[in-house]
């Protein structure tokens, strides 16, 4: 890690409990930072204060924290391994396919348990991975990121014309998940959260991992089997990595779009090109930026509350057209 | 391959006609009638052959005829035949214009352009005259067209690819602030303006009739005019100019019209999906010929796909009615995934 | 300075002769936005005969090339054809003049070679008089004169790259302009492609009384096939005149930064350059 790096890893950590704080403490009541703080380290059940800070805006928080992690560290995975600037779980068509087959499960078949939304999820964004990826090998000219990018937004529109069928079709069992298809925050049961950890905890201990693996294979294949890497087992690692990471932010929240984009590309420009500072700054920046545009989410039309997806797209599309512009 | 030269007045005026693209066109538009027919006579009151004869010439089986035919299925026919006819031009000329396959007004935020203006409308001005819509509509779409434009062109070489990424990226943006309009929206107005960003035909009276019939005739001698650019066009800026193409003005020109075509169909129908970039494909494969047939055929294959869509999502799940939208892009994604894997040089994206 | 002085006086003597339209840059920059690429340039291209630029990469020759095609604009200065400036006249008066076939041009898929050379006739053509006779007869003995009348069905993407290089030119010749301006024709193409295509330009400039600019990258090509040749260098003109004039090691040397030896080919009479290795020699 540089110098940079270690030296702003604790800055961005006090960024994170500064947003943390922050995100607690707005709302429909707006409720002091110190109060934050009492019911966070003194919890007092009579006070309603600290009720509403405990049972309801510290899941979220926490949710903003885990999935702003995940998807950041994803794209970071993903950017490194296919050393395309554009790549990211929403843009290639992992998050939707993850959410098509947790709507059809839990629309056509009833799924509840929540034990098994992570796994469902995985299963959409691992099959949608691997249609993505072998259409845009197979296509003239191999994987570039115009293909990958083509492939990812056609298996979206794709799918996305199913859920909308399936909808149509049976309005009372859809009903209920529109709003968690547009990536939000709100209202997610913590039983999710406690079956979705173990994917997430388990996809950024791999990251981490692979680190320094991922900064040879960034210089590209040729180069990394010359520094002794086996390339074929670094992508397959990362790949599980990234399935595991888009499957839990998408059980917690939904297809929450181009957070994976943004942040890598952020943590780039703070500690340059090594994946082992790379991915922990991701991670953080992350969970930093989501808690702040959920925060946004809730602030900008109040009363009435955005979906934190679509606010992440809102700020991420500028920016990948940016990246076109100045990348490619 | 056999061309036919028509020389009336006396080579005062010529044409030059490929005959197995005439017999093509020929054979889709019997389609065309075809299935126009068969919409006529299904849903929730099925006609006989004989029952729609006799109600469209006058004389109905029974009162209940007259009104489900005339005011309903009639106009819903020929709107979802016209409109498709418009997305498949648009996305000719776009493909044309800018040599790229996969351009498609759907694909670089044209429709979402125009998508978002009505959505707007529809949100913030539930009372507005359906007669706005479609001039809404090509207002938004030609900002997002100027805007793309304008991103996707300031540096030199590769700009095709830079064209479709930078559209599917304007794309999602448009789409979030779509959404937000949604989400801001009395819930009544948001199910009605979802409904139609869903690409539904079922709402169409006469009035989009009208405005399309009407649209149609304002753009046709633009067609016309722009068949022949596009010829020298296709072949690249260079070789344009060499040729003595006004290229500035004729690219402008065409695109103005391209997304002139996708505005208004979206206006009338929503934004349908995937139209503009396989008619122009198709009719391709159904029969080779030179640009001004090319664009005779592509719009009847994007009329045959749209009134097809808007079939098959009316009688394969009734009572519930799939709207066309979701349709073509089920049936239209494969068809670009083939694109992608079969287009030859990738020096062309 | 020598060079220029020398250049205006030789240009001075040869406008006096000529009666056909040829084509001239008078004292002509080109450059994109705020970088100029080509410095005052005078030039000049007469007809029956084959003028070829020639220069390293990025000296200008092909932002020449385009400016004189009214691709690029002038910053200053003019492109004549028979003294009315080219970014004068309308476009397709022009088109009917003077054609150009850019670097690497794509047909675009399925495109047959009939149909590429029956482009050229764009400029002759209008909405209502889509095709006539004379166009019939242009396009047939282009495809004649370029010897691609055998492929004519077949479709261009699916020619070698002489042959689909010949229907280019043959759709350019289709245009029957009388100036004609080719940019890097043989790039990409085998030697003995390459001495094909450039027989058959000298062919059309001698026989046809064309006047033919061409941007090459083969300096020993060059010599071979131009009347005219002139060098180019960072935007300049180092020496131009007939090849036996220009190509010598003293002008390679200013012109490419090139350390060669030119002897006389005993067949064609024509210069040949052979580099030296830099360096003692073994």
């Amino acid at each position: 890690m540089t110098k940079a790096g270690w030296f702003g890893l604790p800055a961005l950590l006090a960024a994170l409990i500064l947003a943390f704080g922050w995100h607690i403490a707005v709302g429909a009541k707006t409720v002091p930072l110190h109060v934050v703080l009492e019911a966070l380290v003194a919890y007092d059940k009579s006070n309603f204060d600290h009720v509403v800070v405990t049972d309801l805006r510290l899941p979220r928080a926490v949710y903003a924290v885990l999935v702003g992690a995940a998807l950041a560290v994803a794209g970071a995975l993903m950017q490194g391994v296919t050393r395309n600037p554009l790549a990211e779980p929403g843009v290639l068509g992992l998050l939707t396919g993850a959410s098509f087959v947790v709507v059809m499960a839990v629309g056509y078949f009833q799924v509840i348990d929540p034990a098994f939304i992570p796994l469902l999820a995985a299963l959409g964004a691992a099959v949608t991975a691997a249609l993505v990826w072998g259409i845009a090998a197979a296509a003239p000219g191999g994987s570039t990121p115009l293909t990958l990018v083509l492939a990812g937004a056609a298996i979206t529109g794709f799918l996305a014309a199913f859920i909308s069928l399936a909808h149509l079709l049976d309005q009372e069992s859809f009903d209920r998940l529109r709003v968690w298809l547009t990536g939000t925050l709100a209202g997610r049961s913590t039983d999710v959260l406690f079956w979705a950890l173990p994917w997430l905890i388990g996809g950024l201990l791999l990251a981490l991992l692979l680190a320094r693996q991922v900064t040879a294979l960034a210089m590209g294949d040729e180069t990394a089997v010359g520094l002794g890497v086996d390339v074929a087992r670094v992508k397959m690692l990362a790949m599980l990595s990234v399935i595991a990471l888009t499957a839990a932010a998408v059980a917690i929240a939904g297809p929450m779009a181009f957070v994976g984009l943004v942040i890598p590309h952020v943590a780039r420009i703070i500690v340059g090109a090594d994946y082992r500072a790379i991915v922990p700054v991701s991670a953080v920046l992350g969970a930093v930026y989501l808690l702040v545009v959920d925060i946004a989410a809730r602030m900008v039309l109040a009363p009435i509350e955005v979906s934190t997806g679509i606010v992440t797209a809102l700020l991420g599309a500028p920016f990948f057209v940016w990246l076109v512009r100045a990348r490619l | 391959m056999s061309v036919l030269v028509l020389s009336p007045w006396n080579g005062r005026i010529s044409l030059r006609l490929h005959r197995h693209a005439l017999v093509v066109a020929a054979l889709l538009l019997v389609a065309l009638i075809g299935v126009s027919v068969a919409s006529l006579m299904s849903g929730s009151y099925p006609l006989s052959l004989r029952g729609v004869w006799q109600t469209l010439t006058g004389n109905p089986p029974e009162e209940i005829a007259q009104t489900v035919l005339w005011e309903f299925r009639f106009p819903r026919t020929i709107v979802s035949a016209v409109a498709g006819a418009l997305f498949g031009l648009s996305g000719a000329i776009l493909q044309y214009v800018t040599r790229n396959p996969l351009a498609d007004p759907s694909l670089v935020g044209v429709s979402q352009g125009a998508g978002l203006a009505v959505v707007s409308a529809i949100v913030l001005f539930p009372e507005m005259n359906l007669v706005w819509r479609p001039l809404l509509a090509f207002a938004g779409a030609l900002i997002v067209a100027a805007l793309i434009q304008s991103i996707a062109m300031q540096r030199t070489g590769g700009a095709t690819m830079r064209f479709i990424l930078t559209g599917i990226g304007v794309a999602a943006f448009i789409a979030a602030i779509t959404n937000t309009m949604l989400t801001y929206g009395d819930i009544d107005q948001a199910q009605a303006a979802l409904g139609w960003l869903a690409g539904s035909i079922h709402a169409v009276g006469w009035p989009e009739v009208w405005s399309l019939t009407l649209c149609l005739a304002i753009l046709t001698p633009g067609l016309i005019w722009s068949a022949r650019y596009l010829s020298a066009l296709r072949l690249g800026p260079e070789v344009s100019i060499g040729l003595g193409v006004p290229i500035r003005a004729a690219r402008i020109g065409m695109i103005t019209l391209s997304v002139a075509l996708a505005a208004f169909a979206v206006a009338a129908v929503g934004p349908l999906g995937f139209v503009g970039l396989v008619a122009p494909h198709l009719a391709r494969r159904l029969a080779y010929s030179g640009v001004g047939q090319h664009l005779l055929l592509t719009a009847l294959t994007g009329a045959l796909m749209v009134g097809l869509a808007d079939f098959i999502g009316r009688i394969a799940f009734a009572p519930v009615q799939i709207p066309a939208g979701i349709l073509t892009a089920i049936l239209g994604v494969p068809v670009f995934l083939l694109l992608i894997l079969k287009t030859q040089s990738t020096r062309q994206l | 300075m020598k060079h220029a002085k020398t250049d205006i006086e030789f240009l001075a003597s040869r406008t006096g002769t000529v009666s056909a339209p040829c084509l001239r840059a008078d004292r002509l920059c080109v450059g994109y936005a705020a970088t100029k690429i080509v410095h005052d340039v005078d030039l000049q291209a007469n007809p029956g005969e084959v003028t070829i630029l020639v220069g390293p990469n990025g000296c200008g020759k092909s932002t020449l090339l385009k400016a004189m095609a009214r691709v690029l604009k002038p910053m200053s200065g003019a492109a004549l054809l028979d003294g009315q400036s080219v970014h004068a006249m309308p476009t397709r008066d022009l088109a009917r003049q003077l054609a150009l076939l850019p670097q690497g041009p794509i047909a675009p898929e399925g495109l047959t070679v009939h149909e590429l050379v029956s482009q050229g006739r764009f400029p002759h053509q209008s909405l209502t008089r889509q095709w006539s006779a004379d166009d019939s007869r242009a396009v047939t003995d282009a495809m004649k004169a370029a010897d691609v009348a055998e492929f004519a069905d077949r479709r261009v993407d699916s020619l070698s790259g002489g042959q689909r290089q010949r229907c280019w030119i043959a759709m350019v010749l289709a245009q029957e302009t009388d100036v004609i301006l080719l940019d890097e024709p043989t790039t990409f193409l085998d030697l003995k492609v390459q001495v094909d295509v450039m027989t058959l330009l000298r062919e059309i400039a001698r026989e046809k009384g064309r006047t033919l600019l061409v941007v090459l990258h083969e300096l020993n090509i060059a010599a071979m096939f131009a009347d005219h040749i002139v060098i180019m260098r960072d935007g300049r003109l180092i020496a131009q005149g007939a090849p036996e004039r220009v190509i010598t090691t003293e002008n390679l040397a200013a012109g490419f930064g090139l350390q060669a030896t030119v002897i006389m080919d005993p067949v064609t009479g024509r210069p040949v350059c052979l580099p030296a290795i830099a360096g003692p020699a073994t």
